[in-house]
């Protein structure tokens, strides 16, 4: 496991592709399903443009694609979540909103060596909700410059 | 405060707080005496249901049965009452609170808060102190007073030293700001006596004045001083805008569409004039960076012992604060490099026979909506063939590339990047920030920097920058659905290049197309290819595909729009779908995952909540792969395209075509016309048999073609045209029909089939056959006496010496410039006469060469051409006193050169009537008094 973060975890979950995927909730600043943007053209491949939030300029990211789990396709269930990251904020495009998960950081496992795929980096861990897996991403690092 | 019966006796006991919120909204404030026996009891009532009457109408603070009125059995006196004492807060008028209650006039006491006495008894002053929070809200604004002042006098104290902190490493520290904010409040909390209640106070409240000092989120905290005034003004516009959004929102709910219409522009009006106000608070005097430079020029100075007077003007101009701030750094390199390289030791400067203290001078000023940085040196100035010899070493550009280069693109190779000229790295300059990080710094700030140099007599870097980054005029354009705005400041001119000239106006150069532009060669970069927009979007680029190499042609012809731009050395013409309007808009920066994306300055949010990019014109540019150089490559290919050209090229005239009848086709050269004016049929007036129009106030005698030539008859009815020409000191209309257009083109002018007095021509243009007006002629005709007048007037023209009439000689190949050049000769006063080419004229001035007092000569003609006639005529003794003026389409500046060499003494564009009349009157008198 990355971090030796302890205490509760609140985690809001969304499904990108068939993965389970969670975020900690207090990164996220809303969720919406405004799906008009600009594309950017010669920007890297996930991103799919930008956005106008209230006066300001978002980037929109195609998680799926950024994550390895191939392009998200937009539809009625798909949904932007603005995040803050790093005093900007960035909107992931995942293709459905599933449960907040309370847990506690102590119960999170550290990520199995390959997950679906995925690439692991982008993981604080997963932890078990119900009788599914949930994969913790780390924020920063999937919006990290690489 | 307590509450008084009109006896003077202290009823109630009420804390001011308490009556100030029971009074707000316009209540009045009463004191109600009810007697419980005559006013309750007499009327059968209960006090319970006068109280609860009351609390129908208003609020009633306080109750109070006055036992003691009554009277005690001891005292004997007793009153036959036992009044009921009611504080009471309510709407209602005093008059007619009577009708109202029930009650007699008199017992209803009206009570003045202004004017009760406040605090009249100790202990309740002590309360209101405890209790209510005016008076520690006075101490409270008290404080922050005194911390705003501790704060602004502190901030001044860090101010003052810091732009003297000495010389700065020229890469680092943008401004002396970071430290200000977050220092300033800190040491003044100890001054201050206020509780922690206060302490916590002023955040918010200074909010405005400086963002929170200390937060941890803000890694660096600036503050801005700005003017009182403006802050009032801003004030003001806010409460203005207020009320426009309360006028709206009524004229909205109420759906008049005339009082939204004035309410949405009354909006209009206040948003841009807070826009401005709100630019201004950003604005800075660029006074704070050219402060710094005294110290540092004295400094470097005494450290390389020379002496260096610097001068600063413009101190007041105001700059964006972020680009003060960016211009720091850049200002100071050249500054330097000003004071290191540019002026020499005072021994150097004595030995020039210059003062030995070199002048460096720092300006700033407004011009043309950018302000305009200079800095001067009166030093040695720059040795550009090093600077050439260096980058031709460097391979940054070619030899050749080098040869064709003036003195001042020369001096501006000193941007380039890895060309440094400084043999040695001093201490001073060469810290390894180069000129083209200077050049870089610049750019980023919109601004663009100039060099200009003069050996010894010193160097001249000009920078112009925007006044301000955050809005920015831009044009709008797109490419299928998308829009991009193109910064206003790149654009130099718009450009729609029809279909059917495509052929014409764009070339190819090697692989590249290139659109032909006024005689320059500008490379074309389309916008859907250099962002990859995709095949459907680059339909302009299969369309000049089609015409230049035979490519499948798209669907249906498309013109081809495009903006040429410009920055930095970069020129180019960018190819979009589609042009619109100006706009002013708001730069938003864009994230981080984009910083690998070259063509974009940021993204802005359109007014119908779109985003669209803003383009980069020099990103762009490297996207394209244009180079640096391509630019000086492309003149240099420009140049020798001009002199392949020169052999074919036909002779171009400009043309303002009309027409005489709608089916008539009529042309002038375009020279000739004066002005155009579109009047009405109905108002030419006949006088004495003459047709006049009213026009500036006077009479301008006007006329048909008909009148004059054998041509069809123009019917005056309807709109009409007014060709207005300027005959020898007359003005003369000619009236024709609309359409007019003014064209350039190469015409070959058939001189015979159609001529006749007044047409000295025809030629086919556009499909139609277009008779060419010889308007001197038909003026001729119409007014004989204003020639007459003119010639007789005019025999001396030649100069003092000279006895007669100047006689000229005209060379020219083609007969209709001969035909026109001669006339308008003619009507000057000089008699000409006329020869085919070079060759013919030889032969004439060999016949008799006294005969000719000067030679007019074309410069392209079969036989012998302008050069080689004026080379033969220099080389022969007789004719030393024989001036030539060239006549030409063509007067680039190697041709002029090249003229000069074979001794003509002057060059006019064909057509320029009253340039070459000029010209020839000049150099008669000059040989004359030669």
């Amino acid at each position: 496991m990355k971090t030796q973060q302890s205490g509760p975890l609140q985690m809001s979950c969304f499904y990108v592709g068939s993965a389970l995927c969670g975020i900690d909730i207090r990164v996220i600043q809303e969720m919406n399903k405004q799906m008009e943007m600009t594309r950017v053209p010669g920007a890297p491949s996930y991103v799919l443009g930008i956005m106008n939030l209230r006066g300001r300029i978002v980037t929109i990211i195609d998680l799926g694609k950024k994550l390895g789990l191939g392009e998200s396709k937009k539809t009625e269930q798909s949904r932007i979540i603005i995040v803050n990251s790093r005093e900007e904020n960035i909107g992931l495009l995942v293709d459905r909103i599933a449960d907040v998960v309370t847990t506690r950081w102590e119960d999170v496992d550290p990520t199995p060596s390959n997950i679906k795929g995925i690439k692991g980096k982008y993981f604080h861990g997963v932890c078990k909700a119900g009788k599914e897996l949930v994969a913790i991403l780390d924020i920063d690092a999937v919006l990290g410059d690489e | 405060m307590d509450i008084q019966n009109p006896q003077g006796r202290s009823v109630f006991a009420v804390s001011r707080f308490d009556l100030e919120q029971a009074t707000k909204g316009g209540k009045n404030l009463y004191l109600l005496e009810f007697d419980l026996i005559h006013d309750i009891e007499a009327k059968k009532k209960t006090a319970l249901d006068v109280l609860k009457n009351l609390e129908t109408t208003g609020a009633i603070l306080d109750v109070k049965l006055d036992l003691e009125a009554v009277g005690d059995l001891e005292g004997g006196d007793f009153s036959n009452r036992i009044p009921l004492y009611v504080l009471f807060a309510s709407i209602i008028e005093a008059d007619i609170m009577p009708a109202l209650l029930d009650l007699n006039q008199s017992a209803i006491h009206a009570v003045d808060l202004a004017s009760a006495p406040a605090a009249s008894a100790p202990e309740f002053a002590q309360e209101l102190l405890e209790t209510t929070p005016p008076t520690p809200e006075e101490d409270r604004t008290d404080d922050l007073v005194k911390e705003l002042f501790s704060a602004d006098t502190l901030a001044a104290a860090v101010e003052s030293p810091a732009p003297q902190a000495g010389p700065a490493p020229a890469a680092s520290s943008p401004a002396p700001t970071p430290p200000r904010a977050p220092e300033a409040p800190k040491p003044s909390a100890p001054s201050k006596p206020a509780p922690a209640a206060a302490a916590s106070e002023p955040e918010p409240a200074s909010a405005d004045a400086a963002p929170k000092p200390g937060g941890k989120t803000f890694t660096q905290s600036e503050t801005l001083r700005v003017h009182v005034s403006l802050l009032e003004d801003l004030m003001n516009l806010a409460g203005e805008l207020v009320l426009s959004r309360n006028q709206l929102m009524q004229a909205i709910s109420s759906n008049v569409l005339h009082q939204i219409q004035v309410a949405g522009q009354r909006i209009d009006l206040v948003t841009s004039e807070l826009q401005e106000t709100i630019m201004l608070t950003r604005m800075q005097t660029i006074g704070t960076i050219f402060n710094k430079f005294p110290r540092v020029v004295r400094d470097l100075a005494r450290s390389l012992g020379k002496q260096i007077d610097l001068q600063l003007e413009g101190n007041e101009v105001e700059l964006d604060k972020t680009i003060i701030e960016g211009l720091g750094d850049p200002l100071t390199h050249l500054v330097r490099n000003s004071a290191d390289h540019g002026i020499e030791t005072p021994e150097e400067r004595t030995a020039k026979g210059k003062s030995p203290t070199g002048t460096i001078l720092l300006k700033a000023y407004h011009e043309a909506g950018q302000v305009i940085v200079e800095i001067i040196d009166d030093g040695r100035g720059l040795n550009t063939a090093k600077i050439v010899e260096k980058a031709v070493a460097k391979g940054l550009i070619t030899a050749e590339q080098a040869r064709g280069m003036s003195e001042k693109e020369k001096a501006n190779l000193i941007f380039l990047p890895g060309l440094s000229t400084a043999e040695k790295v001093t201490d001073v300059s060469g810290r390894g920030v180069g000129m083209d990080v200077v050049k870089s710094n610049l750019d980023q700030l919109g601004g663009q920097v100039d060099i200009e140099t003069q050996p010894d007599k010193g160097t001249t870097i000009r920078i112009k920058l925007p006044l301000t980054l955050a809005i920015i005029p831009s044009l709008l354009v797109s490419v299928g659905e998308e829009r991009f705005a193109v910064p206003q400041v790149n654009v130099d001119e718009l450009l729609r290049v029809p279909a059917q000239s495509i052929g014409e106006r764009i070339e190819l150069v090697g692989d590249a197309e290139v659109l032909i532009l006024r005689g320059e060669l500008i490379p074309l970069v389309y916008l859907s290819s250099v962002l990859n927009l995709g095949d459907e979007f680059s339909s302009a680029a299969r369309m000049v595909g089609h015409v230049l190499r035979g490519e499948p042609a798209p669907e249906k012809p498309v013109d081809i729009n495009l903006v040429v731009v410009s920055a930095g050395q970069f020129r180019y013409g960018l190819v979009v779908d589609e042009l619109h309007d100006s706009v002013e808009i708001v730069v938003k920066p864009l994230g981080r995952h984009f910083k690998e994306c070259q063509g974009y300055a940021g993204a802005t949010i359109m007014g119908d909540g779109h985003v669209a990019l803003i383009l980069d014109v020099a990103g762009l540019g490297r996207l394209a792969d244009l180079s640096i150089t391509a630019g000086l490559e492309q003149k240099s290919v420009a140049l020798a395209k001009e002199e392949a050209a020169k052999g074919v090229r036909e002779d171009r005239i400009s043309l303002f075509t009309f027409r005489n009848t709608p089916t008539e086709h009529c042309a002038v050269p375009l020279d000739l016309v004066a002005r155009v004016e579109l009047i009405q049929a109905k108002d030419i007036e006949e006088v004495s048999g003459r047709r006049v129009i009213k026009y500036r106030g006077g009479s301008l005698p006007v006329f048909s073609l008909d009148q004059a030539a054998n041509v069809g008859m123009l019917e005056l009815s309807g709109e009409l045209v007014v060709i207005v020409f300027s005959i020898n000191g007359h003005e003369i209309g000619l009236l024709a029909s609309p359409p007019v257009d003014a064209m350039e083109l190469d015409v070959a002018i058939d001189a015979f089939t159609l001529r006749q007095p007044g047409i000295s021509g025809s030629a086919i243009i556009g499909e139609h056959t277009t008779l060419i007006v010889d308007i001197y002629e038909l003026v001729q005709t119409l007014q004989p006496d204003w020639f007459v007048e003119r010639t007789a007037l005019l025999p001396d023209a030649g100069g003092d010496g000279e006895v007669g009439v100047p006689n000229l000689l005209l060379v020219e190949d083609s007969e209709f410039f001969r035909n026109q050049v001669r006339r308008f000769l003619e009507t000057d006063g000089y008699t000409v006469e006329t020869a085919e080419d070079g060759l013919v004229a030889w032969n004439m001035l060999q016949a008799d060469p006294d005969r000719y007092d000067l030679v007019v000569t074309d410069i392209e003609m079969p036989n012998m051409d302008g050069f080689q006639l004026a080379e033969q005529i220099r080389s022969d003794a007789r004719f030393t006193g024989l001036p030539i003026v060239a006549l030409t389409s063509l007067a680039s500046e190697e041709d002029q050169a090249r003229g000069k060499a074979v001794g003509i003494d002057a060059y006019e564009i064909k057509l320029d009537k009253d340039r070459l009349l000029q010209s020839i009157y000049d150099c008669l008198q000059r040989y004359a008094a030669a």
